[in-house]
């Protein structure tokens, strides 16, 4: 049983801070926090009463070790308890507003669609910083596309691709591998069917997937052209086969498609 | 004589071993997971049987997410269906209900926590939350999880995002 625990550890985890870089700075507190909890997460799984007591001593040693905040939240975050984890992440972000704002606006949308929660969360940290604002914690998503999506999920889609150009065009940004996917669905729920065309075209040289392939099609039934329709159904059903589909362990991804709801379209 | 009593003396030891084991637990803040949902004689059903009580996984232990017969759809059918909405102004938020998917795929140990927008505790009326933890343990299609091939015992849960007493969406 020991090794199956070992085996199936999520691959979520944060990694750790550079201990010695709290000692160059000056904070031999936080310092000695950060060495008692090295490598913890090798000897105990993050929903382990001994995770938790570990950081709790650390905390003791330093009260403002924004790290462990963050890592004592996850387990509650993974187990849906959004009271505990919210308590715990607001002082991470207390300590470390830069270093946690963004993976709490991750955490909003990911686990708890708070669309409106995860909005302000990145633009408060867009506000505060002079660099890129970088991805979700899994990576699947810039936190630029991840505000767009939001805008998109409370119905604000004008603004919603606004923020999707906007940030695609951006000279340093090479796209996600789901990017044009979600402005596709965001410019098909616009009903801009041409310009939906236009991305989900783009997101197959990108990476091809059975959503993709099933908005083309809807766009095509709206357009009344049933060939078209037909082949791309096709493709989504095929592509569903191949297991070539939007996922994640934890959560639903976002504008995932089931494969009843694509055979029964 | 000497073999004897050294297995005499471990026997021994075990009550111990385990009495210091139970002493750390019962000071601690924590259950020996984040999460553990215990027995509980007056709510729960005690036929309802684990095959490890020591060790329960999470639902996305194997990578395999929430899995459903008919995946997340069917059991937003089954809400859909079922569930007797009432506009109840300001009557916003999640509610989880958190519970065990045993080693043939039957539930129980149903928990229910919820928040309102600001993620601050919340008590929803009834007419909603009840309905909830009733539909919720009607859901039959729950997957059995393996490991190779032992099945095992894992929580589940379900968030439910309520907006004006309506129910918006199913996560996770």
């Amino acid at each position: 049983m020991k090794k199956l625990l070992l085996t199936l550890f999520p691959f979520w985890f944060y990694a750790q801070p550079n201990c010695n870089a709290f000692l160059y700075e000056g904070d031999t507190l936080q310092y000695k926090a950060c060495m008692l909890v090295e490598n913890i997460e090798n000897k105990h799984y993050q929903f382990r009463r001994e995770f938790q007591e570990k950081y709790d001593e650390a905390l003791e040693i330093c009260p403002h070790f924004a790290y462990a905040y963050r890592e004592k939240s996850t387990a509650y975050l993974k187990s849906g308890d959004f009271l505990t984890w919210k308590r715990l992440i607001d002082k991470a972000v207390e300590y470390d507003i830069s270093g946690n704002l963004g993976y709490r606006a991750w955490c909003r949308f990911q686990f708890f669609r708070d669309y409106k929660g995860a909005i302000a969360d990145i633009e408060k940290l867009d506000n505060l910083s002079d660099y890129d604002i970088g991805y979700g914690i899994n990576g699947d998503y810039h936190l630029n596309i991840t505000k767009a999506m939001c805008y998109s999920a409370l119905n604000q889609k004008e603004k919603a691709i606004s923020i999707f150009i906007s940030h695609l065009v951006t000279d340093s940004y090479a796209p996600g591998l789901y990017d044009y996917y979600q402005l596709g669905v965001t410019y098909y729920e616009n009903k801009n069917y041409d310009k939906a065309l236009q991305a989900f075209e783009k997101q197959t040289t990108i990476n091809d997937f059975a959503e993709n392939a099933y908005y083309a099609a809807k766009v095509y039934l709206a357009l009344k052209n049933d060939s078209e329709y037909k082949r791309y159904k096709a493709m989504a059903i095929y592509l569903y086969g191949q297991n070539k589909i939007l996922s994640d362990p934890y959560t639903h991804h976002y504008s995932h498609v089931y494969y009843t709801t694509i055979l029964n379209e | 004589m000497v073999v004897k009593q050294r297995i005499l003396f471990t026997l021994l030891l075990i009550p111990l071993v385990s009495f210091c084991q139970q002493t750390k637990s019962s000071k601690s803040l924590y259950p020996d997971s984040v999460g553990d949902i215990a027995f509980n004689k007056a709510t729960d059903n005690e036929n309802f049987e684990l095959c490890y009580e020591k060790h329960i996984f999470q639902y996305f232990n194997n990578s395999g997410g929430l899995e459903y017969d008919g995946d997340k759809l069917a059991i937003e059918k089954e809400f859909a269906q079922k569930f007797k909405s009432v506009l109840l102004e300001n009557e916003n938020g999640l509610i989880r209900i958190r519970f065990v998917v045993n080693c043939k795929g039957a539930t129980d140990r149903f928990r229910l926590i919820a928040m309102d927008d600001e993620y601050h505790d919340k008590i929803f009326p009834q007419t909603i939350t009840n309905q909830l933890i009733d539909i919720t343990r009607t859901l039959k299609g729950w997957k059995i999880k393996k490991y190779g091939d032992q099945a095992i015992d894992y929580y589940q849960y379900l968030i439910f995002k309520i907006e004006n007493g309506q129910l918006k969406e199913i996560l996770p």
